[in-house]
């Protein structure tokens, strides 16, 4: 632990530690340009050199990379100190004559003009955004070039570099604002922004989040994509923050499982002819959703993408629903948040609101009286599914527009109209990955792709499975209160079992008759559970019928007859089919 | 002459085909009525005996439906019956009945519709086939039993 | 090849192939010589021997510099010393027909001293050579840098032998600790100190590193050496990492020295190839394996830190020396960098024995120090002197006094960053015609600053450095705020422009002299140059920076009223300044024969032919045409 004095004062540091962090203990201030605590010291602007005394020795260093060392006299205002001090801020105003941070230093110090250069820069090269992308953010995009005079920041060859990850840590960290996000690569505009643009790595989910607790996500998160960073690690105080975590596979040994694997919602950019993806302004429901959310880059304000807000907003009901080129079945939802999407624009914009369903399916409780108060907020409804939307104006008024093409049926015509904003409501779908998840756990998908329950009526959260229960629109499109209930369903059945502590089992297992088996173990190798095994004492084959599941293949191959399945022995099915064919009498009959 | 009428053993999987063909009821779909199900627990269970009794206690077909493949509640079981089908064919063959006459077919438990397609088309080509008449070589040598001295009388 | 025994073995077998009595011409083949048509004149050696049928028993060796480049191409034929100065490819012919075959002197080639006007048959006797102590440079011009049997033969690689087998380490860093042994980089620290430290640091691997990258302006020392004898670096670098404890090594020269780079290359592939590079050297035990790192030729790169960075392949920027680069260095491993002279003299101080080296120079310089005596001095060239040698030793007598008569003003050490000192007061205020004509010539010099010695302490003292070994001299028509504002042009651009006081310091001094020279200096500028000075000097992140203004410190120091008489009267007294000066023609000495008029590109003179002619100064812009042409002294610049 080293003893220094500065400005007169003594103090004990820790080893390790610059003068620089040795004043700031004693609360005296050295003024700084390149230093940030969270990088190397660089030494470059050299503001912060001091005078400094060991033993007789007096030389002039640099504050923030020297260290504190034993014994050392450190004077921050000295004479000499100031005089330089003054000479490199008037030398750093003769490079950039109106910066704010350099004119408060000016001020400190008491200068009115540099006598120096034109001032006519604006970057004072103090490094912090180089330093930042080589150290915190290890994408290494830009750095310095050229050398003396003709030095400057910038990217290899002044090109957009593939290196740049788009992070605007260098944005941030500028102490001149030379820096812009639009020299950044990648920057999206507002409405892709949403779904596309850089994001916060470390974030909340979203507001109602359990737990509400931030996570680093490895896609955005600078350190998973260079090795560097961890930035959050250096400033959080608790040290929660641990960038070692990995993806883990566990294996937990359950006796139910509840299946609730949600659903995919239809791209849009595949029906051409709504001009998704080309169009900026033509935007899905949940794209409309975190817009219009608190929480948004826009801050719940409704815009578009040039930042204005819409003056009249059309929605487009069942895009890919109850359409028998993409999903015939009704998405079930989109009624109902479109009218919400209307009250919304309605009430924060005032913009007029077209809403083109083909049927209002607003059955359920509250629901038809919500459908109601949008007619009387004005909500323009016109009974046409939306067939095109096209920037090609036809007519005055359309220039500068989006016009939807639709058929109103009420009124029998065609109508084209022009809207600053338009929003899809996109049919609900089975997930990409559900044929797989349903292999993976036994169940079936009904023709729509969604999980099948065992019995429409009688096993609504039951599967083919035993133990194993759906809930959700991974079942099909649903909203949330049916989701709700669905799930609690499915959790009172799950904690049926569990509080029952056993599991009860169809009494159709399989048995091998120990007198007239041969031990030819055929039953073994096609047992899928391994429940059949050989007993070597006796020399015949055993099945375990807590094991087995019953589905009978050992019998089918037994040579001898010796394995029966209860319920279904041989005996029993050549009955039934004995039974069923009896009545035929001999017209067929296999000559006796 | 009133149509040939073909009667049709069908063996059904419990989990998909039984559960399709359930689905074909409840959907109210129309399918010829000549069809009659055995559930067995797995087209795995099913035995080429069963087969053969069927053909033999007069039955003109044999429909066997199981899981598609890779659906099998029991993993495996409809892989089993898919190695043990073209020996039950040939078997069959043998037997001099033709080996169009038994058949196997993947219908899951949503394809209700499926079910009554399959149904409908294997009966309409039973049906083409006529009855089973067991070829004259397969005829037992002329023994006189009990049984039938009674239905010579 | 084992241990010494083995070396020598080597050194007899190649010695008991060469006749001692047999013919061989030496030819510099250093760049100067290069530069001035040496691989003609090798060439047409040979074919002059193929043609006399000389070919295989007279050998054509292409040496390295011997260091008087002013008289390149030269050559020594052999064994005789016969040196012959300045020669063309037609000369081979004679020299073959005459010298080799008839041993006969040819007189008109022969050097002759410009003073006395002698001619001189053997290098020896030249003055140029003869106040020289030439012990790094020994082999310069003796030996093929290519062929490692001829430095071998000249018991190369004994002294890392020796070192390897009867010396401890410590016992290494100890004999060159007493040898007084000091850097040859410009910073003279104490080359033992240096290595002890490197030693007892913490951590593997540690790094031994050549300093190749000498960029000054008018400095090609560690150039000459490294073409002409590059094993000697390669052995002291075995012998330092040997003491140090390092196995790794890397010698850092600029790419714009290719004969250094090749014949360095070369000399490493030889020795690896001979057991005396890389693993278990000559059986040792001791491995070390050396790189060559080729510097994109930044002057900055110079600089320790940033030359470590530039070897880790990053930007040759300098950092901090709080901590020392022998503790943390390359890779932040111990590292200990020497330049190439430093590196040089190890050999020598291992073989002879640290009493036998501290015997040579001054009580606190040791050794020898070798300069590239540059400028307006008649013999410029590489000289190799002692510790302690007057300046006026080396200019007077070695570089034979200043050119074409003319008056010696100054003398600049130690490369861009160094200072210039002052020799003659009285000449630098003054314009030339306003002395007498027997103060002109180096005879004339008054006492003052020109017997300074030359070593680190003293140069340091009067307001100069070491440097590197960079040695300008300059004559009264040299303008010192045109020096100053040179020199500050360099170090502006060379600048790696990371710190503020030297990036906008410099640049800022340097419009400042700009607009003395142009005339448009202030009242109150030598001050604020000075102001300016003192924070660029003190604040500077590296010695770039921290000695940058040397040269503007120095001039103002001794050529203070050059600088006002800039300022003031707006007049540049040694005629340089183009902004302050005139051309105009002395009508009575003007015979009207026409010839400026026809030199001028401007048309800026006018006048009838056999009439005095008249300079417009409007349209004049100062190229000097007419002052060259005028055989009459008639046009006056002033």
């Amino acid at each position: 632990m080293p003893t220094l004095t500065i400005d007169g004062q003594t103090v004990e540091v820790e080893e390790g530690k610059t003068i620089l962090e040795a004043a700031e203990q004693l609360g005296i201030e050295i003024p700084t340009l390149c230093h940030h605590p969270l990088l190397e010291a660089y030494g470059a602007c050299r503001i912060c050199t001091v005078e400094m005394q060991r033993g007789k020795r007096v030389r002039m260093v640099t504050a923030c990379n020297h260290p504190a060392q034993e014994g050392i006299e450190v004077q921050t205002r000295s004479p000499r100190v100031l005089r330089h001090r003054r000479m490199i801020v008037e030398l750093e105003l003769g490079r950039c004559a109106d910066l704010p941070v350099l004119r408060k230093l000016a001020d400190d110090l008491g200068i009115d003009r540099s006598r120096f250069g034109t001032g006519e820069h604006e970057c004072i090269l103090c490094g912090l955004c180089v330093r930042t992308c080589w150290e915190l953010v290890g994408a290494r995009a830009i750095s310095f070039a050229n050398r003396g005079t003709d030095r400057e920041v910038t990217t290899p060859y002044h090109e957009f570099s593939d290196a740049c990850i788009g992070c605007g840590a260098c944005v941030a960290i500028c102490p001149t604002g030379v820096l812009k996000m639009e020299d950044i690569k990648g920057r999206k505009v507002i409405h892709s922004e949403l779904t596309l643009g850089p994001q916060r790595a470390i974030r909340i989910p979203f507001m109602q989040a359990v737990p509400n607790a931030p996570f680093i996500d490895p896609d955005e998160c600078a350190h998973f994509t260079t090795g560097e960073c961890k930035v959050c690690a250096k400033v959080c105080p608790r040290d929660a923050v641990d960038h070692q975590m990995e993806d883990q596979f566990e294996e937990i040994e359950v006796g139910t499982i509840l299946v609730a694997t949600g659903h995919d919602v239809i791209d849009c950019s595949e029906m051409l002819r709504y001009g998704y993806g080309l169009y900026d302004n033509v935007i899905t429901g949940l794209e409309f959703e975190k817009l219009s959310h608190a929480t948004s880059p826009t801050g719940g304000k409704i815009l578009m993408s040039n930042g204005e807000p819409p003056k009249s907003v059309a929605i487009l009901h069942c895009i890919g629903s109850r359409d028998e080129n993409y999903k015939e079945y009704c998405s079930r939802v989109c009624c109902m948040y479109s009218l919400k999407f209307a009250h919304l624009v309605r009430e924060k914009t005032g913009a007029e609101v077209y809403e083109l369903y083909i049927d209002m399916r607003s059955a359920g409780k509250g629901y038809e009286e919500f459908y109601k108060r949008n007619l009387e907020e004005d909500v323009v409804f016109i009974r046409g599914k939306g067939s095109e939307i096209t920037t090609w104006p036809e007519a005055p008024g359309e220039e500068g527009k989006l016009v939807v093409k639709c058929e109103d049926t009420l009124l029998g015509t065609v109508r084209r109209l022009p809207v600053d904003m338009v929003i899809l409501s996109p049919a609900l779908q089975a997930r990409a990955d559900a044929a797989k998840v349903a292999q993976t756990f036994g169940l079936g998908c009904s023709r729509d792709g969604f999980f099948l329950e065992q019995h429409p009526k009688l096993g609504p959260v039951q599967t083919a499975s035993d133990g194993i229960f759906i809930a959700g629109t991974c079942q099909g499109p649903k909203d949330i209160p049916d989701s709700v209930a669905q799930g609690a369903a499915a959790a009172a059945n799950i904690l049926s079992l569990v509080d029952r502590g056993s599991v009860v089992i169809e009494p159709i297992t399989s048995v091998v008759e120990e007198t007239t088996c041969g031990g030819c173990r055929l039953c073994i190798s096609v047992c899928p559970y391994d429940a059949a095994r050989f007993d070597e004492e006796k020399k015949v084959s055993v099945v375990d019928e807590a094991v087995c599941k019953g589905c009978g293949t050992c019998v089918a191959v037994c040579p001898s007859g010796a394995a029966q399945q209860r319920f279904f022995a041989d005996t029993e099915i050549m009955a039934e089919i004995d039974g069923l064919l009896a009545e035929i009498g001999d017209r067929h009959q296999f000559p006796a | 002459m009133a149509q040939f009428e073909p009667r049709i053993v069908a063996f059904l999987c419990r989990w998909c085909s039984y559960t399709g063909a359930d689905l074909a009821g409840t959907s109210r779909l129309k399918y010829p009525p000549n069809v009659l199900p055995i559930r067995v627990m797995c087209s795995g269970r099913v035995d080429p005996t069963f087969v053969v009794n069927a053909f033999r206690k007069g039955a003109d077909g044999v429909l066997i439906c199981g899981c598609h493949p890779g659906d099998c509640h029991y993993n495996e079981g409809n892989y089993n019956m898919m190695r043990r089908f073209p020996l039950v064919r040939k078997l069959l063959a043998q037997f001099g009945v033709e080996p169009e006459r038994v058949r196997l077919e993947w219908v899951s438990a949503s394809e209700g519709d499926r079910y009554a397609e399959v149904v409908a088309e294997f009966t309409d080509e039973i049906r083409k086939l006529g009855p089973l008449e067991w070829a004259p070589m397969m005829a037992p040598p002329p023994v006189q039993t009990a049984e039938s001295v009674v239905t010579a009388k | 090849m084992k241990g010494i025994e083995g070396l020598k073995a080597w050194q007899a077998a190649i010695q008991e192939q060469r006749d001692p009595d047999a013919t061989w011409i030496a030819v510099c083949a250093g760049t100067g010589c290069l530069s001035q048509g040496a691989a003609d004149l090798a060439a047409a050696l040979r074919e002059a021997l193929i043609r006399h049928s000389l070919e295989g028993k007279v050998e054509v060796k292409e040496t390295g510099c011997r260091g008087f480049c002013e008289q390149g191409p030269l050559i020594v034929i052999h064994p005789e010393g016969i040196f012959y100065p300045q020669l063309k490819a037609a000369d081979a012919e004679r020299i073959v027909s005459e010298t080799i075959l008839r041993k006969q002197v040819i007189e008109d080639l022969l050097y002759q001293d410009p003073v006395t006007g002698r001619r001189h048959i053997h290098e020896g006797d030249i003055p140029f050579y003869q106040k020289q102590m030439r012990l790094v440079c020994r082999l310069n011009g003796v030996i093929d840098p290519t062929h490692i049997g001829d430095y071998i033969v000249h018991g190369g690689y004994q002294a890392a032998a020796k070192a390897l087998f009867e010396m401890e380490p410590v016992q290494i860093v100890e004999e060159i600790k007493r040898s007084g042994l000091r850097g040859r980089g410009g910073g003279g620290f104490p080359a033992g100190v240096k290595w002890e430290s490197c030693r007892n640091a913490h951590g593997e691997p540690k790094y031994v590193i050549c300093n190749a990258d000498a960029g000054d302006p008018g400095a090609f020392m560690d150039r000459s050496l490294l073409e002409g004898n590059p094993h000697s670096i390669i052995e002291g670098m075995i012998i330092g990492a040997y003491a140090i404890g390092s196995h790794e090594g890397y010698v850092y020269v600029r790419n714009e020295y290719p004969l250094a780079v090749r014949n360095l290359q070369t000399a490493i592939e030889r020795a690896e190839a001979h057991n005396l590079l890389g693993d278990n050297i000559l059986e040792s035990g001791f491995d070390f394996h050396l790189k060559i790192n080729r510097g994109g030729g930044a002057f900055v790169c110079g600089e320790s830190t940033a030359l470590m960075a530039s070897i880790e392949g990053r930007v040759g920027e300098p950092r901090a020396k709080y901590v020392h680069t022998v503790e943390s260095g390359l890779w932040n491993k111990p590292t200990n960098l020497n330049n190439v002279e430093t590196w040089a003299n190890v050999p020598l101080v291992i073989e002879h024995g640290a009493d036998w080296f501290s015997a040579i120079g001054t009580e606190t310089s040791k050794g020898t120090k070798v300069f590239s005596l540059v400028g307006h001095v008649n013999n410029t060239g590489l000289v190799e002197v002692p510790m302690g040698i007057t300046l006026r030793e080396v200019m007077f007598d070695i570089g034979g006094g200043v050119r074409g008569g003319r008056h010696f003003k100054a003398v600049q050490t130690g490369g861009p960053s160094g200072g210039t000192i002052i020799v003659d007061t009285t000449g630098a205020a003054r314009p030339a015609e306003d002395r007498d004509e027997h103060e002109r010539g180096p005879a004339l010099v008054p006492e003052s600053l020109i017997d300074l010695p030359v070593d680190f302490e003293s140069l340091t003292e009067a307001g100069s450095m070491m440097g590197s070994g960079g040695m300008i001299v300059m004559d009264e028509t040299t303008c010192m705020v045109d020096v100053a504002r040179y020199f500050l042009n360099f170090l502006t651009e060379e600048s790696c422009g990371k710190c503020t006081p030297c990036r906008e310091g410099i640049r800022n001094m340097l419009a400042i002299l700009e607009r003395i020279c142009d005339g448009r200096g202030q009242e109150g500028d030598i001050d604020l140059l000075q102001e300016m000075s003192d924070t660029v000097a003190d604040t500077s992140l590296c010695a770039l920076g921290g000695t940058a203004p040397n040269p503007v410190l120095s001039t103002i120091r001794y050529f203070r009223p050059e600088y006002e008489a800039h300022i003031r009267d707006r007049r540049c007294p040694a005629g340089v300044c183009t902004a302050l000066i005139e051309y105009s023609i002395n009508a009575t000495k003007c015979t009207g024969c026409h010839a400026c008029f026809k030199a001028c590109p401007t048309d800026a003179i006018s006048g009838e032919v056999k009439a005095a002619h008249v300079i417009s100064t409007a349209k004049c812009v100062k190229c000097g045409s007419c002052l060259d042409v005028c055989k009459f002294d008639a046009v006056v610049k002033q």
